[in-house]
């Protein structure tokens, strides 16, 4: 029984590359634990949600955004 | 890494950390320092800025802030090394990190930035209608609400019209 509404890729839709830079649109796809939410929750198609998952890895090493919740 | 170029030069972005026991001139000037390490190792810097004071996402060595600063530069490949490790070895820069990146044009920089702030705001903007409706049908309910009391009011100088009418008819008894 899933309630899941068909998604559209945010990337592909808004025309726009993965900026490792851009925290605020990074924010959308984490958890509030901070985790990285898997691609069927971020509706991300699959190419971009493999740059997504290292464009957030790569702002944590910055301190851009933080590993875990406290 | 595009090997279709010749020359072998590819661009790279660095972002790098300055800690925050400097003021913000120092910091500035930390960063040309480090661009300067850059140059010096046959880089020609594109694109430059600096973010300024920010809070860090979590502690880095005791520091809570720290001067963001970006460079963009066309270099080769194995001078990368010699870069990355002068930077390691300094006390100046808290954490940097070098990155391959398309080649970007200044205009079409901006273009980039300006979609970003778009998508965001797109976002809220699709919100926003759901509320309005929302307050409209509160409206309509108070409308509806209004509509009920006249009603009533109506129905009460109906009222007394036909009273005053019976009373003043004598031929009640």
């Amino acid at each position: 029984m899933s309630n899941k509404k068909p998604k559209e890729c945010f990337y592909c839709v808004n025309q726009l590359d993965v900026d490792y830079k851009d925290v605020r649109t990074l924010r959308r796809f984490i958890n509030f634990y901070m985790k990285i939410l898997p691609g069927n929750r971020t509706g991300v198609c699959a190419w971009h949600q493999r740059k997504l998952t290292q464009a957030i890895k790569r702002s944590r090493v910055m301190s851009l955004l933080a590993p875990t919740h406290k | 890494m595009s090997k279709s170029k010749a020359s072998g030069l590819s661009r790279y972005e660095m972002l790098f950390i300055v800690p925050n026991n400097y003021t913000e001139d120092e910091a500035k000037s930390i960063a040309e320092k480090v661009e300067g390490i850059v140059t010096e190792n046959g880089a020609n810097i594109v694109f430059r800025e600096f973010w300024g004071k920010k809070k860090l996402a979590y502690v880095i060595k005791q520091n809570h802030y720290g001067y963001y600063s970006l460079c963009e530069f066309d270099i080769e490949r194995n001078a990368l090394t010699k870069i990355d490790r002068t930077l390691r070895l300094s006390n100046e820069v808290l954490r940097h990190q070098i990155i391959s990146i398309p080649v970007v044009s200044d205009e079409e920089r901006l273009a980039i930035k300006e979609k970003q702030t778009q998508a965001s705001k797109n976002d809220k903007k699709e919100e926003k209608p759901n509320n309005k409706e929302k307050i409209s049908k509160v409206v309509t309910k108070k409308e509806k609400k209004d509509e009920k009391k006249d009603d009533g009011k109506a129905d009460l100088k109906d009222l007394d019209k036909k009273l005053e009418g019976i009373i003043s008819a004598k031929d009640l008894i």
